[in-house]
């Protein structure tokens, strides 16, 4: 083959070549180890003299020809691979992520976590008591009698065993009391049932927070300081709050709390029936017979009772 | 209870407008719901605290509130009367009561030739704004009277009680009565009943009977102002299924002193109204007259309790406005004050009217005790927070279910069937909560924690969690992760029929998975829950893994081969992983093949590669010694 025939067909073979694949192929051919032309190039030892330089020359200028062009066509595809590459990499960082699977904690539970959290810094223990209560606990103990028109404020569920099912989480203090001497502060938020029609604010199933500190002097001043205090740490805002007289069998004084509504700031809207203040919670001071009535002598101590349903609040 | 404003007028000096007079009652006795004008007049619902009924169910009560509060005079009630020196009330009536502790006080009255009719248009408005209807002037006369002082009165035709007689008994079994509304009533010997010599003529403290109704005719009024027990008008009115504003009054308790005043009243307003003569005298029962008591205050008591002195005169000067009477440290309770009894009760009068706005806000002085760690609720927060984790969404469901088995406690009263009996355990209505929420979501992972019940009073609480794509590995795996987070070991998992497992701790049963759901009982794992963590470092030097292949009888379990492999192996068996399960075609009939990689790692050297061949061989050489075992190699 002569120099220009393997010229015009190398660069075909370039020309030709559709990857790099077929373009190492072709440079294997001509350029190789045992390529035509490495071939041609090896055979010049051989040839006459005068020969030998006209065709090392022009054979030498083909080699290098052919190797810039292999070479820049080799450029070419590694640059097309490499936009490839980089195309298929390209990501829309605009497109939703992947989640993983969250699960949720009830908003009841977070609610109660966050008041008993409050408490607990202020140095109660959170308690706890049966669901299924006797009428002495539940009623009696709390100085509420059988046939008295009081038991009529709880609409309770009677069971057939000869129980009931806690209507508040009150009958816990009384519980604890019988164990644990004072001085002592705890609280209670648990599950209470209510026989009654279910709607936006009441539920038969419901849980209601009891609060209990007694203590030699605790007072209702006393009172009124950590309430508020609790407030503020719970909305985590100043709040003004009110104390009116209330009724329950087993405080004297009873009292309830309200809060100047956190909707419209006190000046009436639709959440707080235009009067400007939510209803908050019912407390008093303990009565003495309860504390008699839980084996302690009501001589000695004074203390505050409070209780709220969880769900009540905004 | 609604009120007139206007009528409270009547009684005291200076009424602050309706609004003010709503806002001081708030804060004072009882929250004010709804002010509402009410033609020239003001309705004001009071809602009286329950220990209250027995002073404040009437205007006068609420009357002597406002005076009180406001430092302002009360006017008392007019009760003059011009009666007729020749008629005399025990000649038209004799009464006998029975039962003296169900009726401690009677009060009968007469008043003849009156002329019934209409009320006049002022008695009208005022019962209306209170939301009575008019009947005619002599019971609108003796319904005023209830609202004005508390003493629900009634009057009958003196000419219709046989042998002029009034009795009050228990009722008879099987006698009935008919009531003034035309309602029928079959009574028995739980029921108080005012009757003549022959029969039931109302039921006491109720509501009156039709027999000896006032009517157009009617020329004599007995009048009844009497006082019942409150338990026996409570059970009674229970009996029968009917509340009225007379029994209200006698369930809350009545002042016994209350009769003679509300009767002459009555008397003295027909007799303005209807027109008649006012027998001389009355008819009174009362064979255990009711004094007032005397409750000690003690100022250093009320000081402490209140965290706030109040000067002596001022507490003084507001119980003399409420209607005790003091001297020195001793008070006396008037008997319309039922609700008094210990010292307690005084500071709370004193402190109301004085203001709960004006006690300080101080915090107390105590010793600084740390809360106590409450185990329960910690292990409690700290599931739901796996739980969390694991991807389980917590629900809080009703105690209540619709079926219960043998020991399923059932409800006196539930609120419906579905609500019959209380839960035995969480998952059925764990299963409910998918079933409804299954054509909305995909993927359901509910988690609860709760109490169950069973009889005799057994309360158990429970952890439960159901994965509606999962499968019976899937659930085990949140159990074993649950337990091994809580730092519980030596669990095993007992093949309890299909698709099930009883899971045990030690020899205890704790818990039950099933095909895909757990539920455990959460006291016992709270008990066996346990902060420690066992941390062990990681080995400096290399393992090496081998894998093995086996083929086994599709009843044979896991656990068998993974013993196997641990015990042959030894020590130096870091970890066994079973990564594949399979049991398809083309393996021979009733086999499966199991996949594991075993780790093999000393603490203490570089193992070798001869040495680790040799202990893997061991192991399957031991494999094979089960007949029906097959290394596949």
């Amino acid at each position: 083959m002569t120099l220009k025939t393997l010229k015009i067909e190398a660069e075909k073979a370039i020309k030709k070549a559709g990857d790099l694949k077929s373009l190492n192929d072709a440079f294997k051919k001509y350029l190789g180890k045992k390529g035509e032309l490495t071939q041609i190039l090896r055979s010049l030892e051989k040839m006459p003299k005068a020969k030998r330089v006209k065709v090392g020359r022009e054979a030498n200028m083909l080699k290098n020809s052919l190797r810039i062009k292999f070479d820049q066509k080799a450029g070419e595809f590694k640059e097309k691979a490499q936009r490839e590459a980089s195309d298929s990499e390209w990501i829309d960082v605009t497109a939703p992520g992947r989640r993983p699977i969250l699960g949720h904690l009830h908003p009841l539970t977070q609610a109660r976590r966050k008041t008993e959290e409050i408490f607990q810094a202020m140095g109660f223990s959170v308690v706890s008591g049966p669901e299924m209560e006797t009428e002495w606990y539940n009623f009696d103990a709390l100085n509420i009698p059988k046939d008295h028109p009081a038991r009529d404020l709880w609409d309770t569920f009677y069971l057939k065993n000869k129980m009931l099912l806690r209507t508040h989480t009150t009958p816990v203090d009384v519980r604890y009391m019988e164990k644990k001497n004072p001085p002592l502060k705890i609280i209670t938020i648990d599950r209470c049932f209510r026989h009654e029609a279910t709607d936006a604010s009441h539920e038969t199933n419901f849980y209601q927070i009891d609060g209990l500190m007694v203590d030699r002097d605790i007072s209702v001043a006393n009172f009124k300081a950590m309430i508020q205090e609790f407030f503020q740490r719970f909305f985590e805002k100043p709040v003004k709050i009110r104390m009116r007289p209330g009724f329950f069998p087993f405080t004297e004084p009873s009292f309830e709390v309200d809060m100047v509504c956190l909707v419209c700031g006190g000046k009436g809207c639709s959440a707080c029936q235009q009067t400007g203040w939510m209803e908050m919670l019912g407390a008093g001071m303990m009565h003495p017979n309860v504390f008699k009535n839980a084996g302690l002598n009501p001589k000695n101590w004074q203390g505050w009772v409070l209780a709220w349903g969880l769900t009540g609040w905004p | 209870m609604v009120f007139s404003y206007n009528w409270l007028k009547d009684y005291v000096g200076r009424l602050p407008e309706p609004e003010k007079t709503a806002e001081l009652l708030t804060m004072h006795s009882f929250e004010v719901g709804e002010v509402k004008k009410t033609g020239a007049d003001y309705a004001l619902d009071i809602d009286v605290l329950p220990n209250r009924g027995p002073d404040c169910f009437s205007h006068f009560g609420i009357a002597r509130e406002i005076a009180a509060i406001t430092n302002s005079k009360l006017r008392p009630i007019n009760i003059k009367q011009a009666v007729d020196a020749k008629i005399q009330t025990k000649d038209f009536v004799t009464v006998e009561v029975k039962d003296k502790k169900a009726c401690p006080r009677y009060t009968a009255k007469v008043v003849a030739d009156v002329k019934v009719g209409p009320s006049p248009k002022w008695l009208k408005d005022r019962l209306r704004v209170c939301g009575l209807n008019s009947i005619n002037n002599i019971v609108d006369i003796a319904n005023y009277v209830m609202l004005e002082t508390g003493q629900p009165l009634h009057a009958f035709d003196g000419q219709k009680l046989a042998g002029n007689r009034i009795v009050v008994r228990f009722a008879r079994n099987r006698e009935k009565i008919v009531t003034l509304d035309e309602q029928k009533f079959d009574l028995d010997s739980s029921v108080l009943v005012i009757a003549d010599a022959e029969k039931p003529v109302a039921i006491a403290g109720i509501k009156g009977g039709k027999l000896p109704e006032i009517d157009k005719k009617t020329k004599v009024v007995v009048l009844e102002a009497a006082n019942f027990d409150g338990r026996v008008i409570r059970q009674g009115s229970k009996k029968l299924n009917l509340k009225t504003d007379a029994s209200l009054r006698f369930e809350h308790g009545l002042d016994p002193n209350l009769t003679e005043m509300a009767v002459i009243r009555t008397a003295q307003l027909i007799q303005k109204i209807a027109g008649g003569k006012i027998a001389r005298g009355s008819v009174d029962i009362y064979p255990k007259k009711v004094y007032p008591k005397r409750v000690k205050l003690d100022q250093k008591y009320l000081t402490s309790l209140l965290g706030k002195k109040i000067l002596p005169k001022e507490i003084n000067n507001i119980l003399k406005r409420l209607g005790f009477v003091v001297r020195g440290s001793l008070v006396t309770v008037p008997t319309f004050r039922q609700d008094i009894f210990l010292p307690e009760d005084l500071i709370e009068e004193v402190v109301r009217i004085y203001g709960y706005d004006k006690i300080p806000s101080v915090f107390p002085i105590v010793s600084l005790a740390p809360s106590r760690r409450n185990l329960d609720i910690f292990w409690e927060n700290k599931t739901k927070d796996i739980m969390k984790e694991f991807g389980f969404t917590e629900a809080y469901n009703y105690s209540f279910v619709s079926q219960g088995s043998d020991s399923a406690i059932e409800l006196e009263n539930p609120m419906s069937q579905e609500h019959k009996y209380l839960r035995e355990n969480l998952i059925s209505n764990l299963k409910k909560n998918v079933k409804f929420n299954k054509n909305n979501f995909k993927d359901i992972r509910l988690f609860e924690i709760g109490k169950v019940f069973s009889r005799p009073a057994v309360e158990e609480s429970r952890l439960a969690g159901i994965n509606l794509l999962g499968s019976f590995y899937d659930i085990k795996g949140i159990v074993e992760g649950l337990l091994n987070k809580l730092g519980i070991s030596d669990i095993k998992y007992i093949e309890n029929g299909r698709q099930s497992a009883s899971v045990e701790v030690g020899q205890e049963k704790i818990g039950v998975i099933g095909e895909n759901y757990f539920e455990l009982n959460f006291d016992k794992v709270k008990k066996l829950a346990s902060e420690e963590v066992l941390y062990r470092p990681i080995s400096r030097y290399p393992s090496a893994v081998r894998d093995l292949a086996i083929l086994v009888p599709r009843q044979t379990k896991v656990v068998q081969v993974l013993n196997k492999i641990n015990i042959a192996g030894g020590k130096l068996v870091r970890d066994v992983d079973l990564f594949d399960i399979y049991q398809g075609e083309e393996l021979p009939q009733g086999k499966k093949n199991l996949a594991f990689h075993i780790v093999y790692q000393s603490e203490t050297r570089t193992l070798k590669s001869k040495e680790v061949d040799e202990i893997h061989q061991k192991i399957i050489k031991t494999l094979e010694k089960e007949s029906t075992w097959q290394v596949r190699k």
